[in-house]
């Protein structure tokens, strides 16, 4: 060893160079290597194939296959909504970027004829993720979405997709009644995903589209699908289930009714110029809804072709309610129709009997305030065939007055007031029964003397839908079986099949005996015959009906109140008239009504009651009838209160 | 005076030795392990370029840039092997200077994603100038502690260190380039422990920096850093951003099993899963197709690497291979740490890359210039005595 390498050994061991902290080293090197094996075998090994699970997740991914929803008939078998394939415009955010979204928005409005507001709101209120697909437009035409496909480095985030689309055959006619699709939003979203809806999934929003989703929507099938973490969607590995459509629905609409029904109520409300009306057509011995019509209305298509933000404000804040189904989702005061429930109960309560003979007169008198008579002459000495045929308030009052307010509410209810139909349609409204009960509850005072005077005529607090009225009217005409009305009779499959067929349900029967309903039929009947509607008696048929006419609102410069009409009528089983029965009496006696009609007549302040000759023109319509009966006269308009 | 010994030793060495006395010198070892994990970087290169979809030898494809930085390397491998590493003490102070002018440049006209700047473009290929001043930073950090060898109880000595290193640390903040940081920092206090300096007052510094901590947080990290940060403590509460890499990394590196789904086979990789898999977060998809097994070969590799290290610093007679040596282990064995450590969820997100595994001709020519000069120093210690 040279002397220079002595010194270096020698200097070594001056450097600080400690075997110690070579070793330390080494055991920090086996420590971080140990920590790390020890981590990979714990994610690799003993994870017990978690992760192969979740990688096996990623890459594959079980995606919905839409099933096809059930389409609806009428009562006939006439086709109401069918499906059509239309080309839909779709966005995935996640693969807009943000900074080309203006251009891209508007490149698509452009195309697609929108607003591109609408398109931005359509994105921004996407109830899923940004990897969902966003409906931008429905029923594109072919030409641009072919364009729109082919266009993709122009419009990224774009797709165009193939998917079924509602065709409502009939237009508006039923718009109310069938209702539409709309897009899920992001509450729907949470509460439905585990039934299986995906974050651009249409459901049924209004009508029977909506109370019947679970039935129409079916079952949708499930793919596995290879994506990849844009979740495009690469190839379908296999089908895990195959979708099962959903059932059809047969209503009990009948349309040919239906289109009666929306002329005669076209015809009355163009001629006495009115804005909004109803016409309900039943049949009395199954609780079927006939035919619902409510005016003004809207068109079920504008929804399905995806409608724009500003046609829909326009129809939200349309005053006359386009969108809400006046038969139901409204009421009203009832006015004199209401009598029924007076009159039934006073007879059944035994205040009063059928030849019970009460005066009426211009007014009566309570404490200091009087209660006028429609009639301010009075009938003179008058029993329920007079008083009711007559529609005499100071009759009516002297009634109510016997069986107090909460007779008068228990009667009501055995009628059906007060509470929903129960009628297979959203969106129904209760109405209001009033009662002491009610009347602490809601105004913290009891009844007044005078406020029961009231609630016998159908005015003050009481309200109904118009739906409410004629199923009562019903009850009366099939001898006191209250039906739960309903739109929709049987679900068929796929093949036309009826997989379950809906029997008539009984609510309630009424706890009177049939005597009383009888009279109150034949006092029906005698509104007709005595004129009280005009020329409604001189129809070759036999009707019975009430009349009512239902003050409202705030009085104009002459202290009057605008009022709507409404007429309830019903026919007779074989309703024509009879050299043996020459009156109708004898038939309206019976049970056996196969026909009942109402009509509603919003601010009506005509001449006559609007309303008797929109159920006029229907009958004259649904019979078959060609001599014309209408009288034009009657719906001039000012505002005129004549008579109940 | 240390400059002088060594020139002395060098001259007799030299001089004495024939081309057989050097070949027995280089350790070939080293050199075996350095190749190997080179060889599982260009597979990982390999199966990237298939799940590409543009096949591996398409043009600019991650393999085929894999290939021609593997030959570069090997060029600078040899060159930094053939030179005398002593030449280095001489040059510290222009290293240093071409250290900071590297990461100046860097800051000046480099680009990177979301406002960063990390990557310089030199021929259309992207060079990282930070890896390539780690190597640097050894060197300048070897030579000034090994100039002041038996003065590293002082605490000047670590100071002076520090104040060495804090220029270079500031630039590549601002970068921002947080893992190189660390990385720096790293290097650092390996290098003065394992010099020899005062436990005391490497304690004293430890607990300094620690203090600062709070301060760092508040001040000097980004938003979308501290979010990485933490991201790894509960890497699902963010699933779809900062916590998705890792949450996608750990799928991958889970759903390997023992041996792996084979080269090629990621799932992960193929369908797009991981975004970075190309840099960063390659030993994910590594563990996902080698699998456990493959997985520890390579750490074991790495492991045997740093023990060559770890030898040549240990028989270099020259204080500044010793802590070249000692700066080079520390460097690999901290960023495969973090490294896989970030990968398998149980370290923070910082970009540090894995040696030779992560694609990047930066980070391979940096760790073969590392390797050549410890080779020169292997080869420079005189008659062998082991």
């Amino acid at each position: 060893m040279s002397t220079t390498e002595l010194q270096f050994v020698s200097r070594r061991a001056r450097d600080g160079r400690s075997p110690i902290r070579f070793v330390a080293f080494g055991l920090a090197v086996i420590l971080a290597a140990s920590v790390l094996t020890a981590r990979l075998f714990a994610l690799q090994i003993a994870s017990g194939g978690r992760f192969v699970a979740l990688a096996e997740y990623n890459r594959t991914v079980n995606q919905a296959i839409p099933s096809t929803r059930g389409v609806i008939y009428d009562r006939n078998g006439v086709p109401l909504v069918t499906n059509v394939p239309g080309y839909s415009v779709k966005v995935r955010p996640a693969d807009l970027p943000e900074d080309r979204r203006p251009e891209v928005v508007g490149r698509l409005a452009a195309l697609l004829g929108l607003d591109p507001a609408d398109i931005n709101i359509a994105i921004d209120s996407n109830p899923g993720s940004r990897f969902d697909l966003v409906r931008i437009a429905s029923d594109v035409d072919p030409g641009v979405a072919n364009f729109i496909s082919e266009s993709r480095l122009d419009l990224p985030g774009v797709e165009v997709v193939v998917e079924s689309r509602r065709d409502y055959v009939t237009g508006s006619l039923l718009s109310q009644v069938i209702g539409y699709t709309g897009p899920i939003n992001a509450v729907q979203l949470q509460e439905l995903k585990p039934e299986g809806y995906l974050p651009d999934d249409l459901l049924g929003a209004t009508g029977v589209e909506a109370e019947y989703e679970a039935v129409l929507r079916g079952t949708y099938g499930v793919e596995s699908i290879e994506k990849d973490a844009q979740g495009r969607k690469i190839q379908v590995l296999r089908t895990l289930a195959e979708p099962v459509p959903g059932n059809s629905l047969e209503l009990t609409i009948d349309v040919q009714a239906q289109r009666w029904a929306q002329q005669a109520l076209e015809w009355g409300m163009s001629e006495a110029g009115l804005k909004r009306g109803v016409v309900i057509v039943m049949n009395p011995q199954t609780g079927e809804v006939l035919a619902m019509v409510s005016l003004p209305t809207y068109d079920d298509n504008l929804f399905a072709h995806g409608i724009s933000n500003a046609d829909y404000e326009a129809l939200v804040a349309n005053p006359n309610k386009p969108l809400t189904n006046g038969a139901i989702a409204e009421h009203f005061p009832p006015g004199s129709t209401y009598k029924l429930v007076a009159g039934t109960g006073g007879l059944a309560d035994g205040e009063i009997k059928a030849t019970t003979k009460l005066a009426t007169k211009g007014y009566l008198t309570l404490g200091s305030t009087r209660f006028y008579d429609w009639n301010r002459r009075g009938f003179g000495a008058c029993n329920m065939m007079c008083g009711f045929g007559h529609s005499s308030d100071t009759y009516f009052f002297q009634v109510a007055g016997m069986l107090g307010i909460d007779r008068l509410a228990h009667w009501a209810g055995e009628y059906g007031f007060g509470e929903p139909t129960g009628v297979d349609l959203p969106g129904e409204v209760s109405g209001i029964v009033p009662s002491n009960q009610w009347k602490l509850e809601t105004l913290g005072t009891e009844i007044y003397p005078g406020e029961v005077y009231q609630a016998g005529i159908g005015q003050g607090y009481d309200v109904v839908t118009p739906l409410q009225l004629i199923n009562a009217y019903t009850a009366l005409a099939n001898g006191g079986t209250l039906y739960e009305p309903r739109v929709v009779r049987n679900v068929l499959d796929a093949e036309g099949n009826v997989v379950q067929a809906y029997e008539p349900t009984v609510l309630h029967e009424l706890d009177v005996d049939p005597s009383v309903l009888r009279t109150m039929r034949q006092a029906a009947r005698n509104v007709v015959l005595i004129r009280h509607t005009y020329n409604l008696v001189d129809l070759p048929i036999v009707v019975a009906g009430k009349s009512g006419t239902a003050e409202f609102g705030t009085r104009d410069a002459q202290g009057r109140l605008p009022f709507h009409s409404w007429f309830v009528a019903f026919v007779p089983k074989d309703p024509a008239k009879t050299a043996a029965d020459p009156t109708g009496m004898k038939a309206v006696a019976g049970t056996e009504s196969e026909l009942a009609v109402l009509a509603f007549a919003y601010d009506s302040r005509t001449r006559g009651n609007a309303a008797t000759e929109i159920v006029k023109y229907y009958l004259q319509l649904h019979y078959g009838i060609d001599k014309d009966y209408r009288n034009f006269d009657l719906l001039e308009r000012g505002n005129f209160y004549q008579s109940n | 005076m240390g400059v002088i010994n060594a020139r002395e030793a060098r001259v007799t060495d030299w001089t004495s030795r024939s081309v057989g006395a050097i070949w027995r010198a280089f350790d070939l070892q080293l050199a075996t392990y350095a190749v190997l994990l080179t060889c599982f970087g260009l597979a990982m290169a390999y199966s990237n370029a298939v799940a590409g979809g543009d096949g591996a030898l398409a043009t600019g494809s991650v393999f085929l840039r894999g290939l021609l930085w593997t030959g570069i390397a090997l060029v600078v491998f040899t060159v930094a092997a053939a030179f005398d590493y002593r030449w280095l003490k001489t040059l510290s102070w222009p290293l240093y200077a071409l250290q900071l002018g590297l990461l100046g440049l860097t800051l000046a006209i480099g680009t990177g994603v979301g406002g960063s700047s990390r990557w310089v473009s030199i021929l259309g290929l992207q060079f990282q100038f930070s890896e390539l001043a780690k190597i640097l930073m050894i060197v300048v950090l070897a030579n000034y502690l090994g100039a002041r060898r038996g003065r590293l109880d002082s605490i000047w000595s670590i100071l002076g260190a520090c104040l060495l290193a804090g220029p270079p640390w500031v630039l590549v903040m601002a970068q921002p380039d947080l893992g190189t940081s660390l990385v720096f920092a790293a290097i650092l206090a390996g290098m003065l422990f394992m010099g020899g300096a005062s436990l005391r007052w490497l304690s004293a510094m430890a607990l300094t920096v620690l203090a600062m901590l709070p301060f760092i947080w508040t001040y000097v990290l980004r938003d979308y850093q501290k979010l990485r940060l933490t991201s790894f403590l509960d890497p699902l509460a963010d699933v779809q951003d900062a916590g998705y890499q890792l949450y996608q990394a750990q799928i991958a590196v889970g759903s390997g099993g023992w041996f792996g789904k084979g080269l090629t086979n990621s799932t992960q990789n193929q369908l797009d899963f991981l975004p970075v898999q190309t840099t960063d977060f390659v030993f994910a998809i590594l563990a996902e197709e080698l699998g456990f097994i493959g997985a520890l070969v390579v750490i074991a590799l790495f492991i045997a690497l740093i023990w060559r290290v770890l030898v040549t610093s240990w028989r270099s007679r020259d204080p500044f291979g010793t802590l070249f040596a000692a700066g080079l282990a520390s460097m690999i064995l901290f960023q495969l740490f973090v490294n896989v450590g970030m990968v398998t969820g149980i370290m923070p997100i910082t970009g540090i890359p894995l040696p030779f595994i992560t694609h990047g001709g930066a980070s391979l020519i940096s760790i073969a210039a590392g390797l050549g000069i410890l080779e020169s120093i292997n080869i420079r210690q005189g008659r062998a005595e082991w």
